[in-house]
């Protein structure tokens, strides 16, 4: 039945609202610094039949997501099968999930005993145990990246609540105090969306709110048709390489064949490397999410509901045993650095389809910074995830220092960190100048951020890359500049390589640097009062 | 005799007070130059200088210097190491899949940022003494380097321990004794260093411009002959003598929306109301608050032009819902209502003034809840056809009539208030069921029954003069001062002295300030704790209420904030998990001398009862239509539409409305 016009506007915003406000009571309720600062975590509010209708703008590659992760509980339970009070769980990547440290937490909602929807959150974790705190970056497995949960259902009062789920949870996990209240505050934040749910479906009943909800999921995919349909038909091909698999120093390849058709495109990675030895590999929903999110930004509007509709239109494919589609037990923790290139290799095929709508290749690349200390009372786990210079436009400079685009994680603030972690101080958190690449438009400028430490029994983690390629400059532009890590120790410099652990002693300076995006079109034709003004803020190297 | 004159966007308004009872007046705006307005209010309204014992204002000089980039040149002096800090911002994006974003950009510029070499530890502890003779030496090569005006400072963990920063202060006074210097620890003393820096550079921006404003109107003032008292409202709904606004204008950044609420926390208070929702609508949006109590719930933090600012102001929520909001079909069908304004230029297309968009006022004429023979009280002419032209398109699209479509763009407006409301209360865990609706702004009072009814709030207050209400509000408002701090404090009962004896540390500050200011009144005291879980980073607000402070428990204070969080949250921890304190924001409020009675104005009365044929929520409806002056204390049925000078009140089916005996009127739902 068709909901008058005036309804469906209002049910649609309510509902993006109700999800937005799971989000917020997320961040403000959570315990770890990853997630109340950094905000590395995601809402959605999803229709009785379990397919996503609205969800939080926090980070695209969870958000895309949520639907393969929910799917696969729903294969071992049923919809019909749920009750009130129940809650399903899935951090597999080799079931729907992305990498361990992100937890689906979902919640069946309930009116009068019938199920209406299902609302969901997701936390990146600050630890899931594992081999090492927070990161093990030589896992040579996803066992030795930490505790698995395959899709399942359990009791909120019997198994969590002090109960038995509770429980073996908090004996796996190195920060259990920190790890319990994040998934207390996904409770939380799930009950708060299921409130909303209800109350809208009592105010304008259960049906029209279904009916609603069933237009919202048309209403994504008519937009993004649309968008597609103005995209001239035809096969685009696209590419981007990784520096290495982590060990050795081949560059590994990610490739994209876009077949656009009308109103619908078909993306295949046919080509692309086989998966690697190390946390290097991309879970399929992860690649999917990714492949979809760079559609979306390149072609549509930003207001388009990000929904299970929007979906529909857009069809991917890795080839099985790939980095973007691996078989288990192959580790996957730096699943986004993949991610990215796929993010990449579909937008060098969309130049040649829409030259226009495009931007350079920017840093895109996650570069996780864990630093850990065993004390008496036990660990202190601080990880922070850096993005770098976005790439620039055909009109615009790419922005600095952000996050890149599948993630939108916050910085935490110098004052939290050195209250939270007493066992480092931040020496320097600054723009690194020269790091975007030249052009008429400038790429965006990495940062460096440099760390003293300043106990014993300290550990970094990290993983990144553009350590050796640099993202390519567009129509005459310059590449921006690589990522580099290292430690500076009694006046020497020591070299750290962009996926390793290191152990660190007091007084060494950990230097993280990250890297700028490619410029657009040549420098040359760089606005003077563009140049004079890098000049004068003291930003160098974007001269003809 | 007391002058209230507030400034804003297109009228400046003026209230004022005397023995002989209560006049307004309301002329243009002159936003070059504001002040030229207020005096051009002063004289519209026929008020001789000499005898204002107290004038109070309220202007949007401070957010237009922002919004417009014209504020001082500032130059900033930081911790070395981070000197980028306002560049950095927080390394997120507000716009998620926008593939060319840009951060907001700050008010500094790099080249004006200069690395001071200094450093403290989180617990204020000093890493790296601040050099004195090195500094000086720093300080004139920067101040060299360019024509600043005003000066910022902004160390890592001076919340902690301002010392480096009055130090450096100290510096740049020597060196440039008139420069105006502002510390990131006397304007707002809380951690996370770029939401205090940007609120830090804000302040010095707005500061020479405040300062120069202020100071030309009390000299324009002076030679007319003013020798009362000059006090500026400020955003946190409090008012400052305005000598000592021009030492602390980043308070007067939102004092404009701030007057409305208070001008409605007073208006009704009188008639006993104390927990109300507001809703200010007028051409371009709406802002709503929460008042709990009869006192304006406070946000720690905002924003302006996306950067972020940290001092107490009234938690107002604003959402593009206005009479010129415009009516639209987006690309995949969807009917939606803002937020694009036609704004007063063109403005909607019935002003005939080139508007060619269907807007929110528009559709009011077409389903006739206003009327073109009594467009604000029928001294302005409107074109309804222009009206039913501009919807026709939006009509067919839909395949509804004029009045359907219209109906339906101006409840989808009506819901978009809603929310806004519902993020006040709802979202902060209070059931708007507890409150009345004040409605003020040229449209709020047409709108404000049918919102009412979507939240289930019984009844609807409108105030007397409900146009000039921000300007009544001026004078209605009392003397305020916050003083903020960052101390973390577990709570417990070793602690909790040293937690008392901090509450009374800034209440002694706040309470000492007023009194320096010469501001003698018994002062009451506002105080609420920033408390969270250990572990968790982000803070509850806890108010203290009236709670005697000599009383407080620690367990008292744990129940307090446990109480805080389940309302917001939905949960709280199981009593006895730590808690702490992390900040402490307290104000003194001293009442004005006396109160004011402001009341209704007797305009003419209008003719015999007229009849008004409308289509609302899908009905024909025939509604009587009455001045507000035939309105009496036993209650008329609606529908109604009641003609009430600036505005219109629409009484629709189900409710009635009387009059008060404290003026407001009052729309009830039948039960």
């Amino acid at each position: 039945m068709a909901v008058s016009p005036v309804d469906q506007a209002v049910i649609t915003r309510a509902l993006i609202a109700a999800a937005d406000e799971m989000g917020v009571k997320l961040i403000r309720s959570a315990h770890s610094p990853v997630v109340r600062e950094a905000q590395d975590c995601s809402a959605a509010i999803m229709d009785r039949e379990g397919r996503v209708v609205a969800q939080a703008d926090l980070i695209p590659i969870q958000l895309g997501s949520v639907t393969h992760t929910f799917r696969a509980c729903l294969e071992l339970h049923p919809l019909e099968t749920l009750e009130e009070g129940d809650f399903l769980i899935n951090n597999d990547p080799y079931a729907g999930g992305q990498h361990l440290p992100d937890i689906f937490l979902f919640s069946p909602i309930f009116l009068d005993g019938t199920l209406i929807g299902v609302t969901a959150t997701v936390v990146h974790h600050i630890d899931l145990g594992g081999g090492a705190p927070g990161l093990n970056p030589n896992a040579g497995d996803v066992h030795e990246e930490g505790i698995t949960f395959p899709p399942s259902r359990y009791s909120v009062e019997r198994d969590w609540k002090g109960g038995p789920f509770e429980r073996l949870v908090r004996a796996n996990v190195r920060m259990p105090e920190a790890t319990i209240g994040d998934i207390n505050a996904q409770f939380a934040a799930n009950a708060v969306g299921g409130e909303r749910l209800k109350d809208l479906c009592r105010k304008f009943g259960t049906e029209t709110v279904f009916d609603a909800m069933d237009e919202m999921l048309d209403y994504s995919e008519r937009r993004i048709r649309a968008a597609i349909s103005a995209a001239p038909d035809g096969v685009y091909t696209g590419e981007a390489w990784l520096d290495d698999d982590g060990r050795g120093e081949e560059p590994v390849p990610v490739r994209a064949t876009l077949t656009i058709d009308g109103d619908a495109i078909a993306v295949d990675f046919t080509g692309t490397a086989d998966q690697v030895r190390t946390n290097m590999n991309s879970p399929y929903a992860s690649s999917i999410s990714s492949a979809i999110a760079c559609i979306k930004a390149v072609l549509t509007d930003p207001d388009i509901p990000f929904n299970e509709g929007a979906e529909r239109a857009i069809t991917v494919t890795a080839p099985y045993g790939s980095i973007l589609n691996p078989k288990p037990p192959a580790p996957v923790r730096a699943r986004l650095l993949p991610s990215y290139r796929v993010v990449n290799s579909v937008m060098n095929a969309l130049a040649k389809a829409v030259p226009d709508r495009v931007i350079a290749p920017g840093f895109d690349t996650t570069t996780v910074s864990c630093l850990s200390h065993r004390g008496e009372a036990g660990y202190n786990i601080y990880l922070e995830i850096f993005g770098g210079g976005f790439g620039a436009g055909a009109e615009n400079d790419g922005c600095d220092a952000v996050d890149s685009m599948l993630s939108n994680c916050s910085n935490i603030p110098i004052e939290a960190m050195e209250s939270d972690y007493p066992f480092f101080r931040v020496d320097d958190y600054s723009l690194r100048s020269a790091s975007g690449g030249a052009g008429r438009q400038r790429g965006g400028m990495g940062f460096q951020r440099i760390y003293r430490i300043l106990e014993e029994d300290v550990t970094f983690a990290t993983y990144g890359d553009r350590f050796r390629i640099a993202p390519e400059g567009v129509f005459g532009g310059a590449p921006g500049a690589k990522a580099e890590t290292f430690v500076e120790r009694g006046g020497q410099k020591i070299p750290l390589a962009s996926k390793q652990q290191f152990p660190l002693i007091p007084d060494d300076r950990l230097v993280v640097r990250t890297g700028g995006g490619g410029g657009y079109g040549p420098v040359t034709e760089r606005a003077s009062t563009l140049v004079s003004s890098d000049e004068h803020d003291g930003f160098e190297g974007n001269v003809a | 005799m007391r002058v209230g004159i507030e400034v804003g966007g297109t009228f400046t308004d003026l209230v004022v007070v005397d023995d002989t009872g209560v006049r307004t007046s309301k002329v243009p705006s002159t936003p070059a130059r504001p002040d030229e307005g207020a005096m051009n209010a002063i004289d519209a309204a026929g008020i001789d200088p000499t005898e204002i014992t107290e004038l109070v204002h309220g202007s949007t000089v401070a957010t237009n210097a922002v919004l417009e980039r014209k504020g001082a040149r500032v130059c900033l002096f930081v911790t070395k190491g981070t000197r980028d800090i306002l560049l950095l911002q927080r390394h997120d994006r507000a716009s998620i899949y926008d593939l060319r974003y840009r951060k907001p950009e700050p008010v500094v510029p790099r080249r004006d940022t200069f690395e001071v070499d200094e450093r403290l530890a989180a617990d204020g502890r000093v890493v790296r003494a601040l050099d004195e003779a090195a500094s000086e030496a720093l300080v004139r090569d920067a101040l060299a380097q360019g024509d600043y005006q005003a000066a910022a400072i902004c160390f890592l963990h001076s919340y902690a321990d301002p010392t480096h920063e009055e130090a450096l202060a100290r510096i740049i006074r020597a060196v440039a004794p008139e420069m105006t210097v502002t510390c990131s620890s006397e304007v707002t003393r809380e951690f996370r260093e770029y939401e205090r820096a940007s609120t830090t550079t804000l302040a010095a921006y707005v500061q020479p411009v405040i300062a120069g404003y202020v100071t030309r109107f009390s000299e324009t003032l002076a030679a007319r002959g003013f020798a009362g008292r000059f006090s500026i409202m400020q955003s946190n709904g409090g008012r400052m003598p305005a000598e000592a606004m021009a030492r602390n204008a980043i308070a007067a950044l939102f004092s404009g929306p701030a007057a409305g609420v208070v001008g409605a926390v007073r208006g009704v208070e009188r008639a006993g109301y104390r927990d109300l929702i507001t809703l200010d609508m007028g051409g371009t949006s709406t802002d709503v608050s929460l008042i709990a109590d009869g006192e304006p719930e406070l946000a720690a933090m905002t924003k302006i032009d996306g950067l972020p600012v940290k001092t107490p102001v009234v938690d107002i929520v604003t959402v593009g819902a206005g009479g010129g909001s415009i009516a639209w079909a987006d690309d995949g069908g969807l009917l939606r209502a803002g937020p694009r304004s036609a704004g007063a230029t063109p403005g909607p297309a019935c002003y005939g003034r080139g508007g060619e968009l269907p807007t929110i006022t528009d559709a009011h004429l077409i389903r006739g809840t206003l009327r073109s023979d009594t467009f604000l009280g029928g001294r302005m002419d409107v074109d309804a056809e222009a009206s039913r032209r501009v919807f026709a398109p939006l009509a067919e699209r839909f395949g509804l009539s004029l009045e359907e479509i219209a109906d339906s763009a101006i409840r989808l407006a009506e819901a978009n208030i809603v929310r806004a409301i519902q993020q006040v209360s709802t979202e902060r865990g209070r059931d708007p069921r507890d409150y009345v609706l004040v409605p003020f702004g040229g449209a709020g009072p047409l709108h404000a029954a049918r919102v009412a009814e979507d939240l289930n709030i019984a009844t609807v207050v409108v105030p007397p003069n409900a146009g000039v209400l921000s300007a009544a509000g001026l004078l209605l408002s009392d003397h305020v001062h916050y003083r903020a701090r960052t101390r973390r404090l577990r709570v417990t009962a070793e602690t909790i002295a040293e937690i008392r004896a901090t509450v009374e540390e800034l209440q002694e500050e706040a309470r000492d300030y007023l009194a320096s200011l010469g501001i003698e009144a018994d002062a009451r005291f506002a105080r609420v704790l920033e408390m969270r879980y250990v572990g968790q980073a982000f803070e509850v607000a806890v108010n203290l209420g009236d709670r005697v402070l000599g009383d407080l428990s620690a367990d008292d204070l744990s129940e307090l904030f446990a109480e805080a969080h389940r309302r917001i949250f939905e949960f709280a921890k199981p009593h006895g998990d730590p808690v702490e304190v992390v900040s402490f924001r307290v104000g003194a409020k001293a009442p004005p001398p006396e109160t004011v009675t402001v009341k209704t104005q007797d305009s003419p009365s209008g003719s015999a009862e007229r009849r008004a044929r409308l289509v609302e929520r899908g009905e024909a409806l025939d509604a009587a239509l009455l001045p507000r002056q035939a309105l009496g204390v036993s209650a008329l049925p609606g529908p109604l539409l009641i003609e009430d000078g600036s505005s219109t009140i629409y009484v629709p089916p189900g409710w009635s409305a009387r009059l008060d005996a404290t003026g407001n009127v009052i729309l009830e739902r039948e039960s």
